[in-house]
């Protein structure tokens, strides 16, 4: 009998990164609860904590091999969180967690992450942000695959994942909790499904109205098509030489904002080609098929990427087609959505309930500790251990565990996170509560935000507003639309 | 026809007035409808998951046509009799895994395209012994990724044409090869024989394997199996390699080069040329010619969907020979000009045949019919063992949509019929057979033979494959 652990013959070909980022557009629910953390990555979606989510898209593509990057102080939240039932649920993947530098310093964008942890990346990898919610249709195995055809076929680097931006019919007028995300404008060639130029809103001397495009680019793809319907899912599948590139670029601190539209630029100047070249060349493990696709049928002479020279130098045409790739993903197969600010988070919990009442065949479980006279309606979801107590009204909401719902509350539309408790009377609507919040009785809380632990006096008032701990500590005067929002529109970075 | 036709019963009532008549007493009209409306219901059932249950006896009106068997078994074409029914779901039911079944039977190849197609239950029974290939998944964790690879650009048509599909699976193994351990307790001859074995499964699923990759892929295993077994690891793996690389070189690089010579014998100064679609060896042979300082010009014979012609045609004129481009269907307008025709092969068959991209048999047999020579430029390791007569026994049906992406993005895509409808089927075998006595030689790197003697070359040579 063999004791020993045979040693993998064939070497998994993707290692996935997932950056847990700190939830900034999220505070106040990400703000800290006392002391302790309440990560973004942690944050239920449909009573399902968002990286569970993630790391659910990620099993069936056959990764194995998973970096998970958080802020140091989150660690040891998402460390047992990991560690414990998760890993039960995703026995094929191996987590490896890795914090990163000082939460107070907002420079630390995604790209500065992976140059950090480039000594742990020895192979393509995949970008995946902790907060992007994918569609049953879409696998990650069709995004991998379209990153495998393309760079074996004409070498391209990097495959991005657009989604078309749900229809903004249901989105809240206003802007209570601080701005909505602008849309990005990005040029794309549809024939070939390559990424060309993204806009980055550059808030230093910019001509808003005029895009520039360069010549160059317009003859390599002269159809193109722009677009600012599409958002970024912030879901990269990179080849490894793409690390090497961001090392160079040490002033581009976001991968999203800042580093792609770069790369889509060395596409088509050739300058920038000659420059990167050899940098691209040597991690090309996979066998070039240059001979094959000369010869093959459909293969289109004259632009063959690669070119044997007669010393057995492969030499290019062109030079090696350093195309990104994207898949775009219509809103008709399916909402894909990122919960990146307040109003996606609500909204995509909102789409997880009806999801679920249309999945739902009969009438929900009896659950223990539900009073029999509380009117749940069929699309609100209610977690684990949670007494809701008589003449309670429950609608179209999410409620977390071990919560406390008062006699005559009624709570409609709202995201409501473990331990809560609502005491008797209270009116709730389009709320998101965190953690541990008291709400007092008879208090009525309209499109609200409220941080972990914060208490809301009874018979207290509000409407639109933020509600910190830091407020509560001070014991002044709760005006109406109190809301941080300085903090939240001066912000550049890219929160993942 | 096994039921009989009660003619004598006149035309009273319809049957929905009485509806336990008995199927005998019921005229043509009303049967099919009692028929249709038990369809129906057979396929709601099946809807809400019940096990697949075996074809049943349709009612005795067997006198109607084309009563499809309700079971999802493709093709009820025609107008069987009962007889006639079970007979041909015996023997639809022998030829095994790749029938698709509504539900998933036991085969469990459910092939998504053909899904839709079952949903006609009259569907077309042409072909329906083979369908379209199901994508596999990423792979079972033993499949290296340059397989996976590879497979992905076998199923997207990115890599088409024999001698392309040969090349890139032999590259892609020895790739394979060089990444390749030994496990303990094992030896390379037989764990690499079975490592390669679950890679070439894989690729098998991604598209059916060509002529010329089951040539090549045998010789390897010979190679594998005539390694020494005392041999250490690292030298054992470069000598497979550099076998794979001679073969590479003699019987494609350098056979492909002696066909060019040999053929451009067969071509003097002022010749019109014809080809069909793009063969690599063809492209070869002229483009050597056009260098030797030969004058032709070439008529470019091209057919959808693949329209491989026109990148011939954007080779060759790139290269400064005069070229005419024509669909297939305007072959006979010009074929009275032609001197030669050169036509390229997937494979030879023992009898002489030639297995090649639909539309080449009517381009030869255009041209015997002018008595005009038709030219077959082929390599011997395209030569198969088998005898084929007909192109339906062995053939692939090419995807309908998508993967060859010819029409411009100006045409709306709902003016197109590029999905199967409810009346309409769409078909697209990619193979045809061309018959030996409308072949007048094959060039190939040993000489040229008349097509008959095709079986004898590697005898004739003293060798196996």
């Amino acid at each position: 009998m063999d004791f020993e652990a045979s040693q993998p013959i064939v070497k998994s070909e993707f290692i996935a990164v997932v950056l847990a980022g700190f939830g900034r557009e999220l505070q106040p629910l990400t703000s800290n609860h006392g002391d302790e953390p309440c990560p973004k990555a942690l944050l239920p979606i449909g009573n399902k904590p968002m990286i569970d989510h993630v790391l659910a898209w990620l099993e069936p593509s056959g990764i194995t091999d998973v970096l998970l990057v958080c802020p140091t102080p989150h660690r040891r939240s998402i460390a047992d969180h990991v560690g414990s039932d998760a890993s039960a649920s995703f026995p094929s993947l191996r987590i490896d967690l890795q914090t990163y530098g000082d939460p107070q310093d907002s420079s630390f964008g995604t790209g500065s992450i992976l140059r950090t942890f480039a000594h742990r990346i020895d192979r393509d990898f995949v970008v995946l942000p902790c907060d992007f919610i994918p569609p049953p249709s879409l696998q990650l195995t069709t995004v991998l695959n379209k990153f495998r055809m393309e760079s074996a076929s004409d070498g391209s680097i990097l495959t991005s994942t657009w989604y078309e931006a749900p229809p903004q019919a249901d989105k809240p007028s206003g802007d209570e909790w601080g701005p909505h995300a602008s849309p990005t404008s990005i040029v794309w060639d549809e024939r070939s499904e390559s990424l060309l130029q993204i806009e980055v809103p550059d808030s230093i001397a910019r001509k808003t109205d005029d895009i520039e495009i360069e010549m160059s680019l317009l003859s390599m793809y002269p159809r193109l098509k722009l677009t600012n319907k599409l958002q970024d899912s912030n879901v990269f599948v990179c080849h490894r030489s793409v690390l090497e590139l961001l090392r160079k670029k040490r002033r581009l601190e976001s991968l999203g904002k800042g580093f792609l539209p770069w790369l889509c630029k060395i596409n088509h100047r050739r300058s920038k080609k000659q420059a990167y070249k050899t940098l691209l060349q040597p991690y090309r493990k996979m066998p070039t098929l240059a001979n094959a696709l000369k010869n093959s049928t459909l293969n289109e002479p004259g632009t063959v990427t690669y070119k044997e020279e007669d010393d057995g130098r492969i030499t290019t045409n062109h030079g090696p087609s350093t195309r990104v790739g994207l898949i775009v993903h219509k809103a008709g197969d399916g909402i894909a959505a990122r919960a990146s600010n307040l109003y996606n988070y609500l909204d995509i919990n909102r789409r997880f309930l009806e999801q679920a009442s249309q999945n739902q065949t009969g009438p929900p479980a009896k659950v223990p500790l539900v009073d029999a006279k509380a009117q749940i309606s069929v699309d609100s979801s209610i977690g684990q251990s949670t007494r809701v107590e008589e003449r309670a009204v429950i609608k179209k909401s999410v409620v977390g565990r071990h919560c406390v719902i008062g006699k005559m509350a009624k709570i409609v539309g709202c995201v409501i996170l473990d331990h809560c408790v609502v005491e008797d009377g209270a009116k709730l609507e389009g709320c998101i509560l965190g953690g541990s919040t008291k709400v007092g009785a008879k208090a009525e809380l309209l499109k609200c935000v409220t941080q972990a632990g914060f208490e809301v006096d009874a018979g207290g008032h509000y409407r639109n507003a933020k509600l910190e701990i830091s407020d509560w500590t001070t014991a002044g005067a709760y005006d109406d639309e109190e809301s941080d929002e300085d903090e939240e529109s001066g912000e550049e970075s890219d929160d993942v | 026809m096994s039921s009989e036709q009660p003619h004598q019963t006149p035309q009273q009532g319809r049957e929905s007035s009485q509806p336990l008549r008995s199927p005998k007493t019921m005229t043509k009209a009303e049967r099919r409808e009692l028929q249709e409306k038990q369809r129906a219901a057979k396929a709601s059932a099946k809807a809400s998951g019940q096990a697949n249950k075996p074809a049943t006896k349709q009612p005795e009106g067997g006198g109607e046509k084309s009563s499809g068997k309700p079971s999802g078994k493709q093709g009820s074409g025609g107008g069987p009799s009962t007889q006639a029914q079970t007979l041909h779901q015996r023997r639809g039911s022998r030829v095994g895994g790749d029938i698709p079944r509504l539900g998933g039977g036991p085969g469990g190849n459910i092939v998504s395209d053909l899904s839709s197609r079952s949903i006609n239950p009259r569907g077309v029974r042409i072909f329906s012994h083979f369908g379209l290939q199901q994508k596999s998944g990423a792979g079972k964790g033993l499949i290296h990724p340059a397989v996976v690879r590879l497979g992905l650009l076998f199923s997207n048509f990115q890599i088409t044409g024999a001698n392309a599909r040969c090349l890139a699976t032999l590259i892609t193994f020895k790739h394979v090869i060089q990444d390749y351990t030994t496990p303990r307790n094992n030896t390379l001859t037989r764990h690499l024989m079975n490592h390669l074995s679950a890679q070439i499964s894989h690729l098998v699923a991604a598209r059916p394997m060509s002529v010329t990759m089951g040539n090549a892929i045998r010789q390897l295993k010979v190679e594998i199996s005539g390694v020494d077994i005392d041999l250490p690891e690292q030298d054992a793996k470069e000598s497979l390699c550099e076998k794979i690389d001679n073969y590479i070189q003699e019987r494609i690089t350098v056979a492909g080069q002696v066909i060019a010579q040999s053929a451009g014998f067969k071509i003097k100064n002022g010749d019109v040329l014809l080809t069909y679609a793009r063969s690599s060896v063809v492209e070869q042979v002229l483009l050597q010619a056009h260098k030797e300082g030969k004058s032709f010009s070439v008529y470019v014979v091209d057919s959808r969907p693949m329209l491989e012609g026109k990148k011939l045609l954007a080779a060759l004129t790139s290269a400064g020979i005069p070229c005419t481009y024509l669909l297939l269907s305007a072959i006979g307008s010009v074929i009275a000009e032609v001197s030669t025709v050169f036509i390229g092969a997937h494979s030879l068959h023992s009898n002489g045949a030639v297995h090649s991209r639909a539309g080449t048999a009517l381009v030869s047999m255009m041209a015997k019919q002018h008595s005009i020579p038709v030219v077959v430029c082929c390599e011997t390791y395209k030569i198969s063992e088998t005898v084929q007569l007909d192109s339906f026994t062995k053939n692939e049906l090419g995807p309908m949509n998508g993967a060859f992406s010819i029409f411009p993005i100006s045409i709306p895509r709902e003016s197109l019929a590029t999905e199967n409808t409810a009346n309409l089927e769409i078909l697209n075998p990619l193979y045809d057979l061309t018959p030996p006595r409308n072949i007048t030689a094959v060039v190939t790197e040993v000489g040229v033979i008349p097509p008959t003697s095709i079986g004898t070359i590697h005898m004739a040579l003293g060798r196996m494959i």
